[in-house]
């Protein structure tokens, strides 16, 4: 069994809770005015997508998930269901879309990414740490929210909203990490 | 939130702050941030510095992790009422959505009262800071009109957990807190106080006189988040040495940074600290919620994770 430190969980982790899978959407340190430190876990369970936090002392040993990845690439959406294909077999399979919501902006067609499988079943997906997106709009004003960078919100092909630099026009493609939804660079 | 509404609303909670101990006429103290002899927390580490003169003369120093220690020797000296708004600093903590190694701290000290008048004061700052009986805090809706609900630890525990607290581990203690009690008691969409703790728990707080197995310290809770510590002052100065060299044990059994008691502290409480009740409170979580920001870091001008890239 491969277990983690509670004080190490940290968000996209997949973890035994209660005896099945679920995925860590939020892992918060606190530390109390008095007393010992615990980690504020919000999880989503991988099947029925409910969100349920759990607090741990930062000292526990969690079991960690035995989850197996295999490459796919995105197809397309078919209402509550995500289908992914891979390339080399053509085998399909469909991932409940509560499991990668907060992912969907970067949902683009034949995307690359990992199918997550924990019994067979597959439970979610992981994407590459990176994805590059064309602008599809994008204001001309500029507010500024921090001192020495100032950023505005474009919309990218996929409907998703992100903070670029201001220099940034509509029809270029930009790359964005997928796992904070920053800006990370322009491709000419 | 953009810089300047950051700046402003922080510049707004902190004039709210003085405004409304000036009026009830307490004294703003400022005490050194950098001192030869922090207090002692058995969980929390600390930073150290070297302080050295010209002459080469040279000295342990360390940023505070509050300022307790210095506002009770003005206490001694007769200060009065009094409150202070200052920097405190705690290492080798995660730096997360409530934590920052660097963050703003009030303290403020109500001279002849108990733990229960320091709740009414704390339930009435924080209406003046947010200037309505209701706010909403990302998405939820809270009722703050008054009185926020009271519950000691030993009910809460009892009537929430199925569990005798005194029988409870420390280390048990925050766990089963969040996990069993507190979603229970945030259900009612106020504030809420939670009092005497076990005494193992006390650090500088008084025992309840009723019942020395608890001590007269609160805590208070609004949407998951401590806002407040607060003590009946411990004045007893034998009690309160032995509870620091008890904590310097547990400090040094920790691996945390080793330092000597603050002597300094135990001779002023020998020559009398008044009856007094103190409370600690982190002034960028009101913040964060007066601004409805998701993290202190958003109402944080140039917060820790962004100048020092973690």
């Amino acid at each position: 069994m491969i277990s983690v430190n509670a004080g190490n969980i940290t968000k996209g982790m997949y973890l035994i809770f209660k005896g099945k899978p679920h995925f860590v959407t939020k892992a918060d340190f606190m530390s109390p005015g008095k007393g010992a430190a615990v980690m504020r876990v919000k999880y989503k369970s991988v099947d029925t997508g409910a969100a349920i936090e759990f607090t741990y002392k930062t000292n526990e040993q969690v079991e960690v998930a035995d989850i197996e990845k295999r490459e796919m690439e995105f197809s397309y959406r078919d209402g509550a269901e995500m289908v992914f294909m891979n390339p080399k077999n053509y085998d399909q399979v469909s991932v409940p879309f509560t499991l990668v919501e907060d992912k969907i902006g970067f949902f683009l067609g034949n995307i690359k990414c990992w199918v997550m499988f924990f019994d067979g079943l597959a439970i979610g997906v992981a994407l590459p740490s990176s994805v590059t997106l064309k602008v599809i709009e994008s204001p001309n004003e500029v507010a500024g929210n921090r001192i020495n960078a100032p950023k505005k919100t474009v919309k990218l092909e996929t409907g998703m909203e992100v903070q670029v630099p201001i220099f940034i026009k509509k029809g270029e493609k930009v790359t964005i990490d997928t796992e904070t939804k920053e800006y990370l660079g322009r491709v000419k | 939130m953009n810089i300047s509404q950051s700046i402003e609303i922080r510049e707004k909670v902190i004039d709210a702050i003085r405004s409304f101990f000036k009026k009830q006429g307490f004294r703003e103290v400022f005490t050194p941030i950098l001192v030869p002899v922090p207090s002692i927390e058995p969980n929390l580490e600390v930073f150290e510095t070297q302080l050295r003169t010209s002459k080469g003369l040279k000295r342990r120093a360390f940023m505070i992790m509050s300022p307790e220690f210095s506002i009770k020797k003005l206490l001694v000296a007769g200060v009065g009422n009094c409150f202070e708004i200052t920097k405190c600093f705690r290492n080798e903590e995660e730096v997360s959505r409530l934590h920052s190694p660097e963050f703003t701290m009030l303290e403020w000290y109500r001279v002849g009262a108990n733990y229960l008048d320091v709740m009414k004061d704390f339930e009435n700052l924080f209406l003046k800071i947010v200037g309505k009986n209701k706010m909403t805090y990302q998405g939820k809706a809270y009722d703050l009109s008054l009185p926020w609900p009271r519950i000691s630890v030993a009910e809460a525990f009892q009537k929430f957990a199925h569990k005798d607290v005194l029988k409870v581990k420390d280390e048990d203690f925050y766990k089963i807190f969040f996990n069993e009690i507190e979603p229970q008691l945030a259900r009612s969409k106020k504030p809420f106080f939670v009092y005497d703790y076990p005494i193992s728990q006390a650090s500088l707080s008084r025992p309840k006189k009723e019942d020395p197995r608890f001590a007269e310290r609160f805590e208070v809770f609004l949407a998951g988040i401590e806002l407040g510590n607060c003590f009946s002052e411990l004045i007893d100065w034998r009690e309160q040495k032995r509870r620091f060299e008890e904590e310097k044990a547990l400090r040094h059994a920790q691996h945390k940074t080793d330092y000597p008691i603050d002597e300094d502290l135990i001779k002023a409480l020998k020559s009398g600290l008044p009856e007094v009740s103190g409370i600690a409170v982190g002034v960028d979580r009101l913040i964060m919620l007066a601004a409805n920001a998701p993290e202190i870091s958003d109402t944080i001008v140039l917060p820790a994770q962004e100048i020092f890239k973690i």
